[in-house]
């Protein structure tokens, strides 16, 4: 640790301190009757209001993964790969306004806690359940284990525990940051990431409002930033004899690729589990309307966040560093280390960090409630306690970090980059299920279950066959499928469809019945006070208070 | 006596009932998710908006705008929501 700025290192100790009494303190937050309860521990008692929402999902939601991964792919290779982000988060919200208020109220209605609960409902399938839950939890491993991959970058150009060859001493400071994420996530659950949610907005927000004013003038403005990528992206790369990167996607192929992953990442984002969590644990229907509106916000940041990849490229020395690492992105990182001073650089780093520590909560959490509901009641428990519940999502959200932690600290980084590449396809193999059974029963839950297999084999068998001149497999998220270069998880999501849709309507020739479906058409529309959060303490089933209509 | 009201059941179609704001809302949310994904429209340097490529600043200018088409397609869905409440209760309560 010779080359530690003590005034950075101290401010990022000192706000992480904060934010670990805050994780704890949470626990009072809301405080509940009965905190052992899914509908706490897992759902923050389901009262959350606009408000706490739009921090919730905005820290749910904008990971710091994104604040590292997105300007590295804008400094790396430019639009295609890093500027789709951004489209992406727009389109998002049109889309989510369709079918997540429908699946608010479903799961109000039916207690549900995790997007396999409402599968197992909706089409009285335990197998097609065990899919969704299944998929879920693989997606989510590796997308936790980059946020510590995020982490570790901010670690590296902080020059923390990089110097010793020891692997347990390098990594120390991952290990307690996460240590106290899993503690703080274990007593308070999702309380927990929701307040430290504040904290976490406020100093990315004042990183990039800062940032954006103050690097440009500082560097040479913005059309200096501008032309500089510009510059860089044209010029050829000795390893490919192609242009490093794509500044204005231009050519047919290069605007499809752009288009189609960012259709395919807007369609798989609120499908996530974590998404789910963050939006089932909201008080009222009309709050997951609003955010929609309120969340593109967040957007606007991500498209400033985005462009400190350029700004970086624009700065010769960061650019220079980044070279010299040979690892994108530490761009952020480096950027704000030469640019500014080391009170405020400790401010930016604190917010990466802190920013990794709120979607990996959730992440975990919602990871954990999968396994309880979908698996070990399920199938191994059935009559399990809304208490003994709540202890092994508990214990759960401590093992699948622990998981995430070998994962980012034993394999190679490109490859939890990849199986988060991976997460994607697959999880967009779930949105067939999940979105079209809020709109309609007419699917074969076998032929849909057939549908995600399709789609599981083809999605990572096409990914494993991109190759670059660099690497031989997993070099990339899209392929060329006819002349066309498209997002793989979008052509398999198609593949998914067709396979459902035709194994249906053989189905349903060769009589088939269907499964039983406890939901009700007026359900999909439901909104409190008609259903209340907590379910009648008895049971877990469908028991429903009547009520006075909302006298709005 | 307060038996659980249902909303839409027994109860016209909400687009039925109110035709144009169900179209706009259609029109609306396509539109949204139309001009962000069809990149040909604003894969262009120029116009340029101070320092900022149209194709950067397009795409940063879409979020406010997308806020506030969201919001108003929000406004015409509770108009919906309200004519059906109306419609389920008027058996009943004669709401207007």
């Amino acid at each position: 640790m010779s080359n530690v700025n003590y005034v950075t290192f101290t401010i990022v100790v000192v706000l992480f301190l904060v934010v670990t009494l805050t994780g704890f303190a949470a626990a009072r937050w809301r405080r509940a009757e009965d905190m052992l309860h899914l509908n706490e521990w897992g759902l923050g008692g389901r009262g959350f209001g606009t408000f706490v929402a739009w921090f919730l999902l905005g820290g749910d939601l904008y990971t710091a993964y994104t604040f590292i991964a997105v300007p590295a792919a804008m400094f790396g290779a430019g639009a295609v790969q890093g500027w789709f982000a951004v489209s992406y988060t727009i389109i998002v919200f049109p889309i989510a306004l369709i079918f997540l208020p429908r699946l608010w109220s479903i799961a109000r209605a039916h207690h549900y806690v995790t997007p396999a609960d409402f599968i197992r409902g909706r089409y009285g399938s335990r197998g097609l359940s065990l899919a969704i839950a299944f998929t879920g939890i693989l997606a989510l491993m590796p997308y936790i284990a980059l946020q510590l991959v995020g982490i570790q970058a901010v670690l590296t150009v902080m020059g923390v525990g990089t110097s010793s060859a020891n692997s347990l001493i390098k990594d120390l400071p991952l290990f307690i940051a996460f240590l106290v994420l899993a503690i703080f996530t274990y007593v308070s659950g999702l309380r927990a990431p929701a307040l430290i949610a504040f904290i976490k907005d406020t100093l990315v927000y004042l990183m990039i409002i800062v940032a954006v004013f103050y690097i440009p003038a500082r560097i040479g403005g913005w059309g200096h930033i501008f032309g500089a990528a510009q510059a860089h992206l044209a010029t050829i790369s000795p390893v490919t004899h192609k242009p490093t990167g794509v500044f204005i996607p231009t050519t047919g192929n290069s605007q499809l690729a752009f288009s189609t992953l960012a259709l395919g990442s807007a369609l798989a984002l609120m499908v996530y589990p974590h998404a789910v969590t963050g939006v089932l644990s909201t008080k009222r229907r009309d709050i997951i309307k609003r955010n929609m509106a309120l969340l593109p916000i967040y957007s606007v940041m991500l498209g400033f966040i985005a462009l400190l990849g350029y700004m970086a490229l624009a700065d010769k020395p960061t650019a220079a560093s980044v070279k010299k690492a040979g690892n994108a992105q530490l761009a952020v990182p480096y950027l704000f280390q030469h640019l500014f001073p080391s009170w405020f650089t400790g401010i930016a780093f604190s917010a990466i960090i802190i920013g990794a520590l709120v979607p990996a909560a959730i992440m975990a959490i919602a990871a954990a409630n999968l396994f309880t509901r979908n698996i070990f009641k399920e199938f191994f428990k059935p009559d399990a306690s809304p208490r003994l519940q709540t202890r092994v999502s508990q214990w759960v959200s401590l093992i699948v970090k622990v998981g995430a932690l070998l994962f980012a600290v034993t394999l190679p980084k490109t490859f939890s980059i990849n199986l988060q590449l991976l997460g994607g396809i697959w999880i967009l193999q779930t949105f067939p299920s999940v979105v079209a059974g809020l709109f309609t029963r007419w699917f074969d839950r076998w032929a849909l279950l057939a549908g995600w297999l399709a789609g599981m084999i083809f999605g990572t068998v096409a990914a494993y066959r991109v190759s670059s001149p660099t690497a031989s497999h997993w070099a990339g998220s899209v392929d060329t499928l006819f002349g066309h270069t498209v997002y793989i998880g979008l052509s398999a999501i198609i593949l998914n469809l067709a396979v459902s849709v035709i194994l249906t309507l053989v189905l349903k020739a060769a009589k088939v019945p269907g499964g039983a479906d406890e939901t009700l058409p007026h359900e999909y529309k439901a909104d409190p006070p008609d259903v209340p959060a907590a379910p009648a303490p008895a049971s877990l089933g469908v028991v429903r208070t009547p009520g006075d209509f909302p006298a709005d | 006596m307060a038996k659980p009201i249902v909303t839409s059941r027994n109860s016209r179609s909400p687009i039925a009932a109110h035709p144009i704001a169900s179209a706009a809302i259609a029109v609306l949310v396509i539109a949204a998710i139309f001009f962000a994904l069809y990149v040909p429209l604003y894969a262009s340097a120029t116009p340029k908006a101070g320092d900022f490529p149209f194709f950067y600043f397009y795409l940063l200018a879409y979020m406010p705008v997308l806020a506030i088409v969201l919001w108003i397609v929000i406004m015409l869905q509770r108009r919906l929501q309200t004519g059906q409440e109306a419609g389920a209760r008027r058996p009943s309560g004669r709401a207007r």
